[in-house]
């Protein structure tokens, strides 16, 4: 993909790359969508999609639960839930619908792309770092993240967070990234060389997006599962 | 993947959409929070307030319903003991109305003989009376029969025959 020429623009003195914006709104529409189909008509006796909602609800809860405790969850759940079908949506969008165009490839996973997962990855930074201000006070939190055990462990703990926003971003980024590269690559193989390898190369497309479908989906959960984590150690005192 | 980075820094990098993402994340948020979070976490709750409160009231019904039966216990040994003593009463009330049946009867019968009694000594009296009376009116002929003739011993037999020839007389005309 890093072949590919890219479409641009600039508004506002800000560059936007086309690819991004469209995929991105196409992922969130298909979210509100599904959100909304599902949650239409609730009843106090759950059935059939209220309770694909709720269960979705209850997973995503369970996640910041496992990791922020004394109360806390119920602040998260909602960011959690929306970041999690974002995202879920995102890595399985480009499996089903890739549309390219004069060699730009238009709609794809948002998730293929490093700025978008690092985005996320920002986000999630931002709100631990701001709740671990709001909840324990600048002083207290400035010293529970920099200053602990020992005040010149403050580089390291700097670091350390830098570590945490890059991999967090670049981890989703990988798996996704490269699984639509490869897609792409059977896809190519597949067109390359007569019947003979068309019939080879359908059944491994099969396999690969399954696989991707799977990585996708373990990768939204890893993302969730690490966001709470970090708030948590930003929340919590370690003493 | 570093070639896309550098591609983005060369064009200067892709700020306008890290700052969409961030806008339509907050946006997407919100509307979810409206359509869906909000409206299903709250009937969430109220399920569970729901099972929360029909545990209480099942709880409450259930002492209800042992207080319930403990009362009807209750109350039917009462009835047993009521039903014994009304039983029991029954009983006294016949012994004691046989006791005055049977006293009543003795009375009546005390009563009867004493009348019988009284009617026979009555008749006794009567009949002492009259054969009193008769003995009177025999001397009374006797002596008016021995003044009206002047009597041997004869005569006299004779009187004494035929007065008891007249008493035989009498008696079966009697």
């Amino acid at each position: 993909m890093s072949g590919d020429s890219v479409s641009t623009f600039q508004f506002l003195g800000l560059t936007f790359n086309t690819t991004n914006i469209i995929s991105g709104l196409l992922a969130a529409i298909i979210v509100v969508v599904i959100v909304f189909a599902f949650s239409r008509n609730l009843k106090l006796k759950p059935t059939g999609k209220q309770n694909v909602l709720e269960w979705l609800i209850d997973f995503t809860n369970n996640i910041v639960r496992g990791s922020v405790t004394n109360g806390d969850a119920p602040n998260f759940g909602l960011y959690a839930f929306t970041l999690f079908l974002f995202i879920f949506v995102s890595n399985q969008l480009g499996l089903f619908l890739q549309i390219g165009w004069n060699g730009v490839t238009y709609v794809r996973s948002p998730t293929s792309d490093p700025i978008v997962t690092l985005t996320f990855s920002l986000m999630t930074l931002m709100l631990a770092h701001f709740s671990g201000v709001k909840k324990l006070g600048f002083k207290k939190y400035f010293k529970e993240s920099y200053l602990t055990p020992f005040k010149f462990w403050l580089p390291i703990s700097v670091f350390t967070e830098l570590i945490d926003f890059l991999t967090l971003g670049l981890r989703i980024y990988g798996v996704i990234f490269s699984g639509e590269m490869l897609l792409k690559f059977i896809g190519e193989m597949a067109f390359s060389g007569g019947v003979g390898m068309t019939i080879v190369a359908v059944p491994i497309a099969f396999i690969w997006q399954g696989f991707s479908l799977f990585l996708g989906s373990i990768q939204a959960y890893v993302f969730v599962t690490l966001t709470s984590v970090y708030i948590s150690q930003q929340i919590q005192t370690e003493e | 993947m570093l070639s896309h980075l550098m591609l983005g820094a060369s064009n200067s990098l892709y700020l306008g959409d890290m700052l969409l993402y961030a806008i339509v994340f907050v946006i997407l948020m919100w509307v979810i929070k409206v359509v869906a979070w909000g409206p299903v976490t709250k009937m969430m709750k109220e399920r569970a307030d729901r099972i929360s409160n029909d545990i209480d009231s099942a709880k409450k019904s259930r002492t209800d319903a042992e207080k319930l039966a403990e009362q009807r216990e209750e109350a039917l040994k009462n009835s047993h003991a009521e039903a014994s003593t009304i039983v029991s009463n029954a009983k006294d009330n016949g012994t004691k109305l046989r006791e005055q049946i049977v006293a009543s009867a003795q009375q009546e019968a005390q009563t009867l003989k004493q009348n019988a009694q009284k009617d026979i000594e009555q008749e006794r009296k009567d009949a002492l009376k009259g054969a009193q009376n008769d003995v009177a009116s025999l001397s009374i002929e006797i002596a008016s029969k021995i003044i009206q003739k002047e009597l041997n011993a004869q005569d006299q037999k004779q009187l004494i025959d035929s007065y008891i020839e007249g008493l035989g007389k009498q008696n079966e005309s009697r």
